[in-house]
């Protein structure tokens, strides 16, 4: 039986249990990750047609293919004969695939087009199988999620007003596009998901967590999540959120400020840029990248891409890589190095992250206190223009929208 | 022979490709990687393929249509 969660998570408390229960993990699959809408992968990583990519949907391995006829295609990666992998290959170009098993053999469609020695089964042709596949499928912007429910709420409804920080990364591109090809670096955490969907706009932990790639950096983001900072977090409902780091920006009024650089040392770019937009150029350069946390899954970190994939309740693998914008190759070279900076193998921003995470996952298994406190900065929240719960830099109004809509979708 | 074209694989298999000088035209020579079999294409079976519609394609790809056939 299913724990109350209206017990379990109240308006400024949540309580342990929700971090170490295997029940609770299954009944989050179930709910969460098996019913609502999932960020699966960018069009641009199967930008051709025979393109497939292995992607996931929390412990789903699913694949992410384009057919000859240019769709693209949301399918499970398990044969429909014995059930093996049918691909292991992160990536590859192959209009059709055969499982090494038995020979059962797929269009990239998903369609079952042939199986070795037919008359076992009656003949060719007799057999109405084929790859499984994700029974909903929606692109915004060439992000392409997925969804397990046949029915429900549309992709716009659940992105609601986040679907403008995905349109504003991509008016970063002088093409209005942005390309995953950086390649994906993987890090497993052994840390229940929802540590690190409620850390990825928690502005109150980067001064702390942080600090030694920022003096080393000599960066200044340190100090916009400061209880000086003009940034605000945003719930933007549906469990997503922001911290939105522009009036910082807007203070600042230098283009590409937010970037750590200046106009005169990215001139294509700039060029490029007033080029596609003419005057509202200057603010999109000025304002910078969306910092969102898009529920259940997808991160992005301004200049990154984080996608959540949980595996239990005490394990999880963040997928990472460099946002690459179409037509900008000046900023893509310094997107990628600070990316591998940041979160690359030997890179000083996840691993403290990480290291957090898995702490925090010990921690919350200890028996007393039973709850987490996310009440700071509740006292002075404030509804924005849009009806948005706005809170100050380094309040925790995005995880409260995060475990508001968790109540919803878990009741 | 020519230089070798390079190989064209995925997971699912792996050809070796090159253009062979030996016989009176030039002509593509294809290795299965993994068998090691070999098969020569001239120009005109080149063309062919080129032409050849989707759905033919898809029927040779039934690993029943030759390869593994019944008896």
């Amino acid at each position: 039986m299913s724990p109350s969660y209206d017990e379990l998570i109240r308006s400024d408390r949540v309580h342990g249990s929700l971090y170490t229960s295997p029940e609770i993990f299954a009944d989050e699959l179930a709910r969460i990750w098996y019913s609502s809408w999932v960020y699966v992968g960018h069009v641009s990583e199967i930008a051709n047609p025979g393109d497939y990519v292995r992607k996931n949907i929390g412990p789903q391995d699913v694949i992410m293919s384009r057919s000859a006829d240019g769709e693209v295609h949301l399918l499970l990666n398990r044969c429909a004969h014995r059930g093996n992998l049918v691909c292991e290959a992160d990536a590859g170009n192959s209009s059709s695939f055969r499982c090494p098993y038995h020979g059962w053999t797929y269009r990239n469609s998903g369609e079952l087009l042939g199986y070795p020695f037919p008359e076992g089964y009656g003949g060719r042709g007799k057999l109405d199988l084929g790859l499984g596949r994700v029974p909903r499928m929606a692109v915004h912007q060439g992000f392409v999620f997925g969804s397990f429910a046949p029915d429900g709420i549309s992709l716009a409804e659940h992105l609601g007003d986040a679907a403008g920080e995905i349109d504003r990364l991509v008016h970063l591109s002088p093409e209005g596009e942005i390309e995953i090809s950086a390649g994906w670096l993987k890090h497993r955490a052994r840390a229940n998901w929802k540590l690190l969907a409620e850390n990825e706009t928690d502005g109150y932990h980067p001064q702390f967590v942080h600090a030694s790639i920022f003096s080393v950096a000599e960066s200044g983001i340190g100090a916009l999540y400061s209880e000086k900072s003009e940034a605000v977090t945003r719930a933007f409902g549906h469990g997503h959120s922001e911290n939105d780091l522009r009036p910082e920006f807007r203070r600042l009024g230098t283009p590409l400020g937010w970037f750590g650089t200046t106009e005169e040392r990215m001139p294509d770019y700039v060029a490029a840029m007033r080029g596609a937009y003419g005057e509202a150029a200057q603010e999109i350069l000025v304002e910078g990248a969306p910092h969102v946390m898009i529920f259940p899954n997808l991160f992005i970190a301004e200049i990154q891409m984080f996608t959540i994939q949980p595996l239990a309740h005490d394990l999880t693998v963040q997928h990472v890589t460099a946002v690459q914008l179409k037509g900008a190759p000046e900023m893509n070279r310094r997107m990628l190095q600070q990316c591998v900076g940041s979160v690359g193998p030997a890179g000083l921003l996840l691993a403290d992250d990480t290291e957090m995470y898995e702490r925090n996952q010990v921690g919350v298994a200890e028996l007393r206190p039973e709850w987490l406190d996310v009440r700071r900065g509740a006292h002075r929240e404030y509804v924005d223009e849009r009806g948005l719960t706005v809170g100050g830099a380094t309040d925790e109004t995005a995880m409260r929208g995060f475990w508001s809509h968790y109540r919803d979708v878990m009741a | 022979m020519l230089p070798r074209i390079g190989i064209v694989s995925n997971e699912f298999a792996a050809v070796a490709v090159d253009v062979d000088a030996a016989a009176n035209s030039p002509r593509l020579r294809l290795e299965d990687r993994r068998t090691g079999r070999v098969r020569y294409l001239d120009a005109l079976e080149l063309e062919t393929l080129v032409w050849l519609p989707e759905g033919n394609l898809r029927q040779l790809l039934d690993p029943s249509a030759d390869r593994w056939r019944d008896g």
